[in-house]
Formats: C-alpha cells, sequence, structure tokens
C-alpha cells in the first residue's frame, strides 16, 4: 500500500503552519478538496512494474524446486508426482467434469455453513456484548468453546448426526462462528465511550447513533472476522471432506489417494490453496472498502 | 459589582439569555473503595453572553465541572440551572468543545458538523446552509470533503469548534480547546474564538492551562484549587474587547494569578477577589 500523501492534494497534507488559515476564508484559486479530484493519478514508477513479478517470484521457485526434484528422481514417483503429471491430471478432472461437480458440492457447502454459522455468530457476539444477562449466561461458555479446536468434533458429531450433508453444514458453520462472534463482541465493547458522549451530547436519534457511529466504528473488525471465519470454515470443509464424505474437493483428494493416483492428490491440493486465497482476498477487498476514509 | 455589562462592549451582540448558575456543587467519584471528593461546594453565577475562564491545577476538577453543565453526567448535589431552569441531561442549548477534537474518523468535515444538527427538525438544505456557514465561520471553506485525517490539529479543533456551535447554543463550555496545540495556532483561535463570541453573543465558559489566554479572553477569570476543587479567586477583566495582548494590565493580573496558582492558598480565607485593573 502507498502511503497515504502520494493520493493528497498539497493543501491536505497535514502540518501546522499558521500561514495557512490567516484568513477567513481560502483564496479562491487555492487547490482544496472541492474542486480537485480526491485521488490524483498515481505516478507510477518504474519500480511498481516488478511487484507482479516479485509476488508470484515464490510459487515459481516452488515450481522449479518441485520440478528439479521429480527430474533428479529423489523421490519414487509414486509419492511425488511431477508438475507435468499434475497439469495432465488436472486436463483429465476437468474433461470428466468431475473437478466442477466436486468443486461446486464443496462450494455449496460451505456457502450453506458459512452463512449459517457467521449469522449465528454475528447475532451471538452482538447479545453478548449488549446485554449483560446473556454475557452472564453464556460468555464463560463462549469463551471455553472456542478453545476447542472444530476437528476435535468431529468424532462426537459423526456418532450424533452421521456423516450426512447436517454434519458436514454443522462443523463448517462450527468453524464459521467463534471468529465472527468473537469480532463482533470484541468490537462492539471496543466502541470508545467518547462515540457515545458526542451522540448524546447533540442528542443524536438512536437510528443516527447506530448508522453513522455504530456501524461505521464496528463494520471494520467484524469484516476481519468474518473474513477470518470464512478461511477457517474452508480449511475445515476440506478437511472434514477428506475424513468422512461422498463428494466433494476433499473427497476427491482422498479417492486419489486409495487409488495412487497422487497427481490428482495434488490439483485437490492446489485448488483448495487457489480457492481459499481467492476468498480471502475478495474479503480483503471488502475490507479495505470498509475503510476507504483512511486512504481517502 | 463594578463590571461593565456587555452591552456595553462596544461590538457585543447582546444576549438576554444563556444565564449559567451554579449553586453548591458536590461531586465525588468513588474509586477502589474510597470516595474522592471531586468538587466541594462550588458556585458561580455567569452572565448571559459572558465570557469566564477557568483556571487551575490539574486534577483540580475542572472537566468535571463541565461535563457536569454539559449534562452527560447527573450524579452530583447541589444545582445547576440556564436560565433558571434546572439542566437535566444533554441540551444542544448547551454546547460542549472537549480537548481533544472527538470528530469521527470516517466522517468528512461537513457530516461531522452535520451530526450535530441530526436531532433538528429543519429541512435538508436549511441544515446544509447552517453546515456550510459554520464551516466557513471557523476559516475552513475548501476542507468540506476533508476526513480529519487530513486536517491538521488546529484545523480539527477548529471543526470541533463549529460542531459545537451549529446550534447556536446559549452556552458554550470549553475544555482546554487549544491545549493540544503550538503557541502561534493557539495565538490564532484565540483571536478566531474571540470574533465568533463577539459576532455571536453566546455565553462562553472556557476552561485553560494558559493564564495569558484566560486573561485575554475571559471577562473573568476563575482560578480554582484542588482537593477538593473549589474556586480561591475570581479576577474581573476590566478591559474592552477584542483586547491588546501586550496590556500592562493584563500582565499585572497574570503576575497575581500565577503567584495565586504557584502558592497554597489559605483555607480560612478562600474566596479573595483581586483588584480589578483600571481601564487602560
Ligand atoms: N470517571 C471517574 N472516576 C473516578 N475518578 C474520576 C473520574 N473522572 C475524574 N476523576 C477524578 O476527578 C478528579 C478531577 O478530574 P478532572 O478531569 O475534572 O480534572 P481536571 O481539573 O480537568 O484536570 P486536568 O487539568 O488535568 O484536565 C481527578 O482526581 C480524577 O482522578
Ligand atoms: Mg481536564
Amino acid at each position: 500500500m502507498k502511503p497515504d500523501h502520494l493520493n493528497l492534494p498539497p493543501r491536505l497534507r497535514g502540518g501546522r503552519t499558521a500561514k495557512r488559515w490567516e484568513g477567513q476564508t481560502l483564496p479562491a484559486s487555492a487547490p482544496s478538496v472541492a474542486d480537485k479530484p480526491r485521488h490524483l493519478p498515481r505516478k507510477q514508477g518504474r519500480r511498481i512494474s516488478w511487484k507482479p513479478i516479485l509476488s508470484i517470484g515464490s510459487p515459481l521457485l516452488l515450481l522449479i524446486v518441485w520440478q528439479a526434484v521429480t527430474a533428479f528422481k529423489l523421490f519414487p514417483p509414486e509419492v511425488l508426482v511431477s508438475p507435468t503429471a499434475v497439469i495432465a491430471a488436472f486436463g483429465e478432472v476437468i474433461t470428466t467434469g468431475e473437478l466442477q461437480r466436486h468443486l461446486s458440492e464443496s462450494l455449496t457447502r460451505l456457502a450453506g455453513g458459512f452463512t449459517i454459522g457467521a449469522s449465528l455468530g454475528l447475532l451471538f457476539g452482538l447479545a453478548l456484548a449488549l446485554s449483560k444477562t446473556v454475557e452472564r449466561l453464556f460468555g464463560p461458555t463462549f469463551q471455553a468453546l472456542r478453545q476447542v479446536p472444530v476437528l476435535a468434533f468431529i468424532p462426537m458429531l459423526i456418532l450424533l448426526l452421521g456423516i450426512d450433508e447436517v454434519f458436514k453444514i454443522v462443523i463448517i458453520a462450527k468453524a464459521a462462528f467463534f471468529p465472527v462472534a468473537l469480532a463482533a463482541y470484541d468490537s462492539v465493547k471496543g466502541v470508545p465511550k467518547s462515540y457515545f458522549e458526542v451522540s448524546s451530547l447533540y442528542r443524536a436519534p438512536w437510528w443516527v447513533l447506530i448508522s453513522k457511529i455504530l456501524i461505521p466504528a464496528t463494520v471494520p473488525n467484524i469484516l476481519a472476522g468474518v473474513r477470518l471465519s470464512l478461511t477457517r470454515a474452508w480449511l475445515v470443509l476440506v478437511a472434514a471432506e477428506l475424513i468422512v464424505a461422498d463428494s466433494g474437493l476433499g473427497q476427491m483428494m482422498e479417492m486419489g489417494r486409495q487409488m495412487f493416483r497422487l497427481d490428482i492428490v495434488m490439483v485437490g491440493v492446489i485448488v483448495a490453496g487457489v480457492i481459499g486465497f481467492a476468498l480471502d482476498r475478495l474479503f480483503q477487498l471488502l475490507q479495505a472498502h470498509a475503510l476507504r476514509w483512511k486512504t481517502a | 459589582m463594578d463590571y461593565v455589562p456587555h452591552s456595553q462592549i462596544p461590538g457585543h451582540k447582546s444576549r438576554q439569555t444563556g444565564a449559567v448558575s451554579l449553586k453548591g456543587i458536590k461531586k465525588q467519584f468513588n474509586f477502589k473503595d474510597r470516595e474522592l471528593k471531586v468538587l466541594s461546594e462550588f458556585s458561580l453565577d455567569v452572565q448571559p453572553g459572558e465570557f469566564v475562564s477557568i483556571v487551575g491545577p490539574s486534577g483540580c476538577g475542572k472537566s468535571t465541572l463541565l461535563r457536569l453543565i454539559a449534562g452527560l453526567d447527573d450524579t452530583y448535589d447541589g444545582t445547576i440551572t440556564l436560565d433558571g431552569q434546572r439542566v437535566a441531561g444533554t441540551s444542544l442549548e448547551r454546547g460542549l468543545v472537549f480537548q481533544d477534537h472527538r470528530l469521527f474518523p470516517w466522517m468528512t468535515l461537513e457530516d461531522n458538523i452535520g451530526l450535530a444538527l441530526t436531532n433538528r427538525n429543519i429541512p435538508k438544505d436549511a441544515k446544509a446552509k447552517l453546515v456550510a456557514d459554520h464551516i466557513a465561520l471557523v476559516g475552513l471553506k475548501g476542507f468540506e470533503k476533508a476526513f480529519p485525517h487530513q486536517l491538521s490539529g488546529g484545523m480539527a479543533q477548529r471543526a470541533a469548534i463549529a460542531r459545537s456551535l451549529v446550534n447556536e447554543p446559549k452556552v458554550l463550555l470549553l475544555d482546554e480547546p487549544f491545549g493540544a496545540l503550538d503557541a502561534l495556532t493557539r495565538v490564532h483561535l484565540q483571536t478566531e474564538l474571540q470574533r465568533i463570541w463577539l459576532a455571536q453573543g453566546s455565553t462562553m465558559i472556557m476552561i485553560t492551562h494558559d493564564v495569558e489566554e484566560a486573561l485575554y479572553l475571559g471577562d473573568r477569570v476563575v482560578v480554582m484549587q484542588a482537593n477538593p476543587g473549589r474556586i480561591t479567586h475570581t479576577v474581573d477583566v476590566n478591559l474592552p474587547h477584542p483586547r491588546d495582548r501586550a496590556s500592562p494590565v493584563l500582565h499585572k493580573l497574570k503576575d497575581e494569578i500565577l503567584a495565586e496558582l504557584t502558592h497554597v492558598p489559605e483555607p480560612s480565607n478562600p474566596v479573595v477577589r483581586l483588584i480589578k485593573g483600571d481601564d487602560q
């Protein structure tokens, strides 16, 4: 990210010179926020064009090392397949439609479980922060339960729910629930008392307090929680599918392993990584949007 | 009291409203099972349109006092009235400028000032005009769309003053409004504040650590002492506004107040009226 001052019109670059406001109003010719676009065209130096190369550098290096290791046959090919074999397997699972089918199964599950878990987490976190009674009743249980890794619940949940769809949805919802609940709780609790005082001083109506003060004050942190919960849910989903599932990306990998098709396992690993990365970036953009005033 | 009423000060818009009366204010905090007496028998009458400066050592209860008048804290003994009406809770008639500007970082300057008007039942364009007028009043024209982090400290503080003035409160309470600013910026903002006060004619009660500032702006300077917070001196500054900073009268009064502030006061003689300076 660029430092703020690159985007600012000169008058807005801070500093405390007294001269600037000696007159009651600014001279009409003075550049101001009103008559200048806030985002001045960025000067793109040569350095910036190197950035994409830098960020693809490490995957490229990984690929080269991988290819070299397989070319020199440091491991038997059944254990470590070559990148070219993986590319071939990619073509195979795409043409048979296998990848698309498993992936859409996984993403549907993710959407269901994540939506349920994150919404419940948001509601619970808000209730916990806003009501002393709810906090007293559920606070300690919440703090204890969130310390238990999701995967530790799998055996118990299998006994209770079987290995059907409900089980997978519940496990994803559980994974999504806690980061959002915690973020909602913390960010509401963390709203400074001074915000309420200013609101009270100007007798702002409650809907103004909520929409103009509380939501902007808490949403960026809640979004960070949602982002964490989404990537967690994805990790847990793939892991759960590896253990028990009849479809989904994890199951595709598990089948590949059982049939000694490590090239297909590698396809699964790469797709899982790319999807996780994409989901994370998506939320990062949302977060940046919520905090756009910071870089304005 | 031979003190010149505001109607006689040239340029001052006279007002009939904005009389603040504090009677026997007692305030204590419970701090670690201990009762901390912050204000004790604090009484003060402020005339409509008067500018009262309050100086006193750190922790003597100045901010607490302003919070009580503003209605942010209702737990105290004694009575506070504005134009004879007991104050209860916050009101748009009583404005407060905090020591830190307290602008919301995600709102532009005009939205921050507009927030003060959300409880007013007036048309949208009238609100927009009020906001624009007050931005111009504090000399921030052109920065309507700027976020607080794009303003200097002095500009942000002026924005906070504009926000507190936009409802034209009968009384404006200022808690060390220029405390965090450099000396040069302070001098400029003091002049600005005086200009605004003369134009609007509202009552002002300002807390400051700067005795010079207190004397330059105040019709009266109230000197407080701590433990418990109480008034030990009241100094009338009988000079017309706007004042000459180099006035020998101000210098003499400054020395007296500084001597008082650096001295432990005699408890047997709590209120001593210092002599008033002759006009010119
Ligand atoms: N919420 C609170 N709970 C407990 N004690 C408090 C509280 N607010 C203030 N006090 C105490 O009241 C006393 C007066 O505080 P106050 O902020 O009014 O001082 P002040 O005169 O404004 O000081 P300064 O000039 O440093 O701003 C202090 O001793 C402070 O510790
Ligand atoms: Mg204070």
